[in-house]
């Protein structure tokens, strides 16, 4: 295949198809940083700019626009050219004047939209994009897309690999399919996609824009029933928490779920959710306020009878791994009974223990990640769930199956609180969303009109 | 959770935030020789206060955040006179004057001087270090080794790179606890938890390493400088304040 200047591809396929791999070679990567055997020719006119999905892991120096001249100091651009170019690439991703921030103190969509003025700067002929949305929220990743659609209109190259269709379909001039072999399965304008594989597409999990489903004749999704009059599971008052030596990040906040109950906690990045999550679950002890699980202050409870009445899901799959092997990690902490369901439910979660058990948990893909730290918590049947991004990753397929576990535990009379960025989980899941900024939690309202 | 010190636009602009954090490193380590080779308290005393004045003075670092900084070490020391004066050698000495004495507890003034000498040692080579710390950022360390003491890139930037990953490494800590905690393993720690902990670490080097690869780092071409360093009137002014005050403390000593 080719790729012509100012040609806009966009990248599709099942999680584990390889997409991340094709940006490696793109970017000339594959085989110096990371080892194996690659096969036939690649050729690309011109330096390459490249943006990877985790925003924290690509940015090198302290502040805004050392950043943005680390790539042009690498190539050896003359100290002049730097500095007319550096504050001429930050205005490109709309954060002129912040040259002399830490990066630190960026949001993630800000850092994200840093990082592709990093790449920008040294004016690459073919920019690729590895997920670029993937951990932003729904305005963070929207401000993103429309920085990329100014470049392509500008006339610049771009292989762009993303879940996001909704954003990112109107920026396709062409799309590559990739299958779970890794092999090509269509190349084309959307539209020809879609009429020659549209079908092939759904049946391999790929999402695609709510209006294209719909012409394919997808049926829309079902939202759950809501549930009135369960019996009371949590009940929080007043909570308020800052961490040390800063602003409260938690301020005020009332709520409560029931059994049976669902409600999406939604709202940008750095609005305080994870907190939150972790002050309901009692990892964290409120400044002010109460929390009540089951009629106790959760973070006074041991640990064991903690986890059989709440489960917590972090936001970063990795970050809660704690063993070395998938099997040993889903089984972890948890007893007889709770074991025995472990190979069913891993089937259901699409991570058989005969193919993935001995496995590492690092070597996974960042959505089988999420399923496998959905694992242990699913088994263990608490009585209250409060999962943070519970579905990144996923592609269509592994999404069913996670909703359909989730709604199945919600009928058990399993209380829910997912924190999310996922509208289309807002919908499905039915029920109350609550959105959540600068640390205060609105009322809640029916999850439909939120979506 | 550990926080990286900020250093506010005065403290920057200030004579000690912009000369060469080599110039700094250069008399802060003349000093340090200094106060490891003497057991006389008044170089001690004259180094001290020399310290504190450079970074309050000559760095604007403001003195409640002098004082943040300084405070282990101030506690450290305490510990240190205690230990010192009730525990010292010179407490079994039937000649030496007795300070205080009642049951098992004799302290005697030499003992007493002992312990209040590395007491005070131990303040001004801290305050030395957080005079350094206060006005030096980060970048301009790797800056000045690289394009002063001539360290390779890698080294210097990849350093660098790590150090800002400081902080999200405690943070990962924070998270595989709490992780432990809600699967009902308690609060303690594990070769589990420390195994994970250096995994989180590795994979996000080898993260970053490639993004860095990507932006053409180490790519073979000799690297321009975005931030020149250059000699400035700022450091000779503090070499020769720092001579100065070393060669005061030398007098001092008996």
């Amino acid at each position: 295949m080719e790729v012509a200047p100012g040609e806009c591809l966009l990248v599709l396929g099942p999680s584990g198809s390889g997409k991340s791999t094709f940006v490696l070679a793109l970017a000339g990567l594959l085989g110096r940083d990371v080892p194996g055997g690659l096969e036939g020719a690649l050729r690309v006119e011109g330096p390459v700019g490249v943006v990877f999905q985790d925003p924290g892991a690509q940015l090198v120096m302290e502040r805004v626009d050392d950043d943005v001249a680390f790539g042009l100091e690498n190539r050896g651009w003359p100290r002049a050219a730097m500095a007319a170019r550096v504050p001429e690439a930050l205005a490109e991703v709309g954060l002129a004047g912040l040259g002399r921030q830490r990066t630190t103190t960026l949001s993630g969509g800000q850092q994200q939209r840093l990082a592709l003025g990093g790449a920008l700067a040294p004016r690459p002929r073919l920019l690729v994009l590895d997920e670029p949305t993937a951990n932003l929220d729904p305005d963070g990743a929207r401000a993103f897309v429309d920085r990329l659609a100014a470049l392509r209109a500008a006339g610049t190259t771009i292989v762009l690999v993303e879940h996001r269709v909704e954003l990112a379909w109107r920026l396709a001039d062409r799309i590559l399919v990739l299958g779970s072999d890794g092999q090509p399965v269509d190349l084309g304008t959307p539209d020809a996609v879609v009429r020659r594989s549209g079908r092939a597409l759904i049946e391999a999990g790929i999402w695609l824009p709510a209006d294209v489903d719909a012409a394919l004749g997808v049926p829309p999704p079902v939202p759950g029933s809501p549930v009135v009059g369960g019996a009371p599971l949590l009940d929080a008052r007043g909570l308020a928490f800052g961490y040390r030596h800063r602003d409260p990040v938690v301020r005020g906040v009332d709520l409560a779920v029931a059994a049976g109950e669902r409600l999406a906690i939604v709202g940008p990045n750095g609005s305080g959710k994870s907190t939150l999550g972790r002050l309901l679950v009692g990892l964290l002890r409120p400044d002010a306020g109460t929390v009540r699980l089951l009629g106790d202050a959760p973070h006074r409870l041991p640990a064991g009878e903690l986890a059989r009445r709440a489960a917590y899901l972090f936001q970063d799959p990795e970050q809660q791994f704690l063993a070395t092997t998938v099997e040993a990690e889903a089984g972890l902490g948890l007893r007889g009974g709770e074991l025995a369901r472990l190979p069913e439910l891993m089937e259901a979660l699409a991570l058989p223990l005969g193919r993935f058990g001995a496995r590492s948990p690092y070597a996974l893909s960042g959505g089988e990640q999420r399923r496998l730290s959905l694992a242990g918590i699913l088994a263990r049947r608490p009585r209250l769930l409060v999962l943070d991004e519970p579905t990144f990753g996923q592609d269509r397929a592994t999404y069913r199956g996670l909703l359909a576990i989730l709604r199945e535990r919600l009928d058990a009379g399993v209380g829910l609180v997912a924190i999310t960025h996922d509208e289309r989980l807002v919908g499905d899941l039915g029920g109350r969303a609550a959105t959540m900024a600068g640390g205060r939690l609105a009322e809640p309202v029916a999850a439909e009109a939120a979506a | 959770m550990i926080v990286l010190p900020e250093l506010d636009v005065r403290q920057l602009a200030s004579p000690m935030g912009r000369a060469s954090p080599l110039t700094k490193l250069a008399v802060g380590l003349a000093w340090l020789a200094g106060l490891v080779a003497t057991t006389d308290p008044r170089p001690t005393v004259v180094l001290l206060v020399a310290g504190v004045a450079a970074a309050t003075g000559l760095g604007r670092v403001p003195v409640g955040r002098f004082a943040r900084a300084w405070l282990p070490f101030v506690v450290a020391a305490g510990g240190v006179v205690l230990v010192n004066t009730v525990f010292g050698a010179a407490n079994a000495d039937a000649a030496a004057r007795v300070i205080l004495e009642g049951g098992p507890l004799r302290v005697t003034e030499p003992a007493l001087a002992t312990g209040l000498v590395l007491g005070l040692r131990i303040l001004a080579i801290a305050g030395v270090g957080v005079a350094f710390a206060q006005t030096t950022e980060a970048t301009a360390l790797a800056d000045a080794l690289v394009q002063q003491a001539r360290l390779p890139d890698r080294f210097a930037y990849g350093a660098l790179a790590a150090y800002q990953a400081v902080p999200r490494l405690s943070l990962d800590l924070v998270t595989l606890r709490e992780a432990r905690r809600t699967r009902g393993l308690g609060r303690g720690w594990s070769a589990g938890l420390l195994l994970a902990l250096l995994v989180l670490a590795l994979r996000h080097a080898e993260r970053l390493a490639l993004a860095m690869d990507a932006r053409g780092f180490d790519a073979g071409i000799p690297r321009s400088r975005f931030r020149p360093v250059r000699r400035r009137r700022e450091d000779a002014l503090i070499a020769a304040l720092g001579a100065a005050a070393l060669a005061v403390a030398i007098l001092a000593a008996r």
